[in-house]
């Protein structure tokens, strides 16, 4: 037997599929997931953000099936369940390769299953900047040059879209910004170039299909070993603009790279029904998505929705789902999972650090596979990102590789403890941080001082308390 | 006969907190089968349940569904006290009347859900457009329904520029003095707020519904 195939699902998306109201879906999966949370007895534990739980994990495992099962997936533009039955959905993951390459001559890697506590590095460091007010042209080349130039990083995400293209204001799904597409696409080309590293991946996320498809250009814009985003929104829900991007990536032969997860306080509810409802966004990923065609990749995160809303992905809670989600994938799939992180803090503080440490004591201890889209300040200013926090990203991401979840578990505690009480209203959400031609020199394209310091300040800190940084130990 | 009534004001107030319509509706019934007055009802019955609500969602132990069912069985309950209530009794209990989408071009409604829901569980007549929101349909509906506020959202700095549109189209209508307009989402911020001529802003779903109230009020005193 095989997994319906893509032409299939679309089918199910824009045809056939049982018609639903939006409401009447959404109230479904709260239901559903409120149920499974209790006959799974999942219960939420502050005290571990770093769960060393393997029956929660699989518990969490089987919930996030059944859910999926039950529920199905919803097409926004059409308002069609896409269902799938028991075998159809064991088929999908039975064809899973548990691989994915990506890359191209000296900067191919080979992104390969991990397992929980497993000794490895992870197998890929995607960094990148998820910042839009960067300047056109000439900035932004710099800003991925100084990610490029870092040896740990493997590749990066490139996105949302830039304010303007041409001088002109871009609003979203204009011409203006498919021609943006295509442009930031060609200034990456030129960042790895000049990093000496041409052959570096990356993956596009702009947010209508058009403006990624604009950008595929074996020559000059994004390659086939390059990637396009696609996204399921909260909960379990897709539509026609992410639906043509995996059309796209799967025609055009590129990387899907899948961003998903659970929203906390949300349609599911909780922390217990995010962390099922993610596990059943993987399988959506699986199924709608097909990221088991090719050499695509899922990333999983957690928001979480409540006031103040200042907390993705890197709060308590938020730590909980990222933990024993990413157990769950890799005991149970061969799905390949990466981590994401969106700081409160801005670059170069030490808050961003200590969010960062604690994101990664969720993943990599657990199981990912890889790190993908780097750190973010969750509202923006101009100018925030810088290649300096991509390095940090990376030596955290190897140092996690043999770390026990217990010792993940106490040091995702300590950095709560640092930071957790600096997430207020009044702070709105932490330190603002700087920017990028405060971080660096542009003229060497260096970080300064003031924050090399900040960096091995905080590094020295985490070696006391015993994290071992081996990358270039290990280093390929 | 004031012991019933108080058990029945505890009725309401409990089959909201039980997020159950029927029981609200059938609450409100009761209440006028006492002679309760209906705003009683409301501000000491209803109210008291939203608030219960509201408060138990920020600190994190309520959710986004909860909201919606409770605000729900707020509505079944305030149908039927409102064919009991006299004009001015209606126009004093109403906070306002907000029409909320998320702008042109954005698929995000969850954050709207919320700040809707809030809004109802405070007393506002909220008209939902939901997302991927044309500036005109705004306008006509907040035309159409006579509304006080035009409340949008945006989750990406590539549609925010729709908000100033709003604006410049209220503008060109001749309509910027009639509706108040209050943003907020993800990337919006109090600067860009300001510089697009909002009237209001909300970082999160607590401070949208501070802000309308005091939208609201401020609109009473021009």
């Amino acid at each position: 037997m095989t997994a319906p195939n893509i032409w299939e699902v679309l089918d199910r998306a824009c045809n056939t599929g049982q018609i639903a109201l939006a409401k009447d879906f959404d109230m479904k999966i709260f239901n559903v997931a409120s149920r499974l949370v209790k006959e799974y007895d999942i219960k939420y534990d502050p005290e571990t953000p770093v769960p060393s739980d393997d029956s929660l994990a699989d518990d969490a495992w089987n919930a996030g099936l059944e859910l999926f099962r039950e529920v199905g997936a919803y097409c926004i533009n059409s308002g069609r369940v896409v269902k799938f039955s028991e075998s159809e959905i064991g088929d999908a993951l039975n064809e899973l390769r548990g691989e994915a390459v990506i890359g191209e001559g000296s900067e191919r890697r080979v992104v390969e299953l991990r397992s929980v506590e497993d000794k490895r590095p992870p197998s890929i460091v995607c960094g990148g900047v998820i910042e839009s007010d960067f300047p056109e042209g000439e900035l932004f080349v710099r800003l991925y040059q100084s990610i490029a130039q870092e040896p740990i990083i493997d590749g990066f995400y490139v996105g949302p879209p830039l304010h303007t293209s041409e001088g002109r204001l871009v609003r979203s799904g204009t011409p203006l910004e498919a021609h943006l597409g295509r442009s930031m696409a060609s200034w990456v080309r030129e960042a790895i170039r000049r990093a000496g590293r041409p052959g570096m991946h990356f993956v596009s996320a702009c947010t209508p299909a058009i403006a990624n498809v604009a950008a595929c250009d074996p020559n000059e814009g994004l390659r086939r070993t390059d990637g396009i985003v696609s996204t399921i929104m909260p909960e379990l829900k897709t539509d026609y603009e992410n639906l043509n991007k995996v059309v796209s990536c799967l025609d055009y032969g590129c990387i899907e790279h899948v961003y998903n997860g659970g929203m906390i306080g949300g349609w599911a509810g909780g922390p217990e029904g995010a962390l099922i409802v993610s596990i059943a966004s993987a399988i959506m990923a699986v199924t709608v998505y097909k990221i088991g065609v090719g050499a695509s990749y899922n990333a999983l995160g957690y928001l979480r929705v409540s006031s103040p809303n200042y907390s993705a992905f890197v709060t308590r809670p938020c730590l909980w789902g990222s933990a024993i989600g990413s157990q769950a994938l890799s005991r149970n799939t061969k799905i390949i999972n990466t981590a994401i992180a969106m700081t409160n803090a801005g670059p170069g503080t030490e808050m961003q650090f200590q969010e960062v440490v604690a994101a990664l004591c969720a993943a990599i201890p657990c199981g990912r596979e890889g790190l993908s889209q780097g750190v973010r300040r969750f509202k923006v200013k101009p100018l925030l990102g810088s290649g300096l926090e991509n390095r940090f990203w990376g030596e955290v991401g190897y140092a996690m590789a043999g770390v026990k979840r217990d010792f993940a578990n106490s040091l995702a505690k300590e950095m709560l403890t640092k930071y957790e009480n600096k997430i207020t209203r009044e702070s709105e959400g932490g330190p603002l941080g700087h920017t990028f031609d405060e971080i660096y020199d542009l003229n060497t394209l260096t970080p300064r001082k003031q924050f090399l310091e900040v960096y091995g300040k905080v590094k020295k800190e985490l070696e006391d308390l015993g994290l071992e940084f081996k990358y270039y130990q290990t280093a390929r | 006969m004031a012991d019933a009534q108080e058990e029945t004001l505890k009725k309401l107030a409990d089959a909201v907190l039980s997020f159950d319509s029927a029981a609200a509706a059938d609450a409100a019934r009761a209440a006028i089968a006492l002679n309760v007055d209906p705003v009683k009802a409301i501000e000491e019955g209803l109210a008291k349940g939203l608030r219960e609500i509201g408060d138990r969602f920020e600190r994190g132990e309520l959710y986004l569904p909860h909201l919606i069912l409770g605000a729900e069985a707020v509505e079944a309950a305030v149908k039927i006290l409102e064919g009991h209530m006299r004009k001015d009794q209606l126009e004093a209990t109403s906070r306002g009347t907000v029409v909320i989408g998320t702008v042109e071009g954005d698929m995000h409604d969850l954050g709207l859900r919320i700040v809707a829901s809030m809004l109802r569980a405070n007393g506002f007549k909220v008209y939902d457009l939901g997302y991927n929101t044309k500036s005109l349909d705004f306008i006509e509906k907040a035309k159409e329904v006579d509304a006080d506020i035009i409340a949008a959202s945006s989750l990406m700095t590539t549609t925010m520029p729709f908000m100033k549109d709003l604006i410049e189209a209220l503008e060109a209508a001749g309509l910027r003095a009639r509706f108040k307009v209050l943003v907020g989402g993800g990337p919006v911020t109090r600067e860009w707020a300001r510089s697009i001529g909002a009237d209001g802003y909300g970082r999160d779903a607590t401070e949208a519904v501070k802000v309308a109230k005091e939208l609201i009020a401020r609109g009473r005193n021009e």
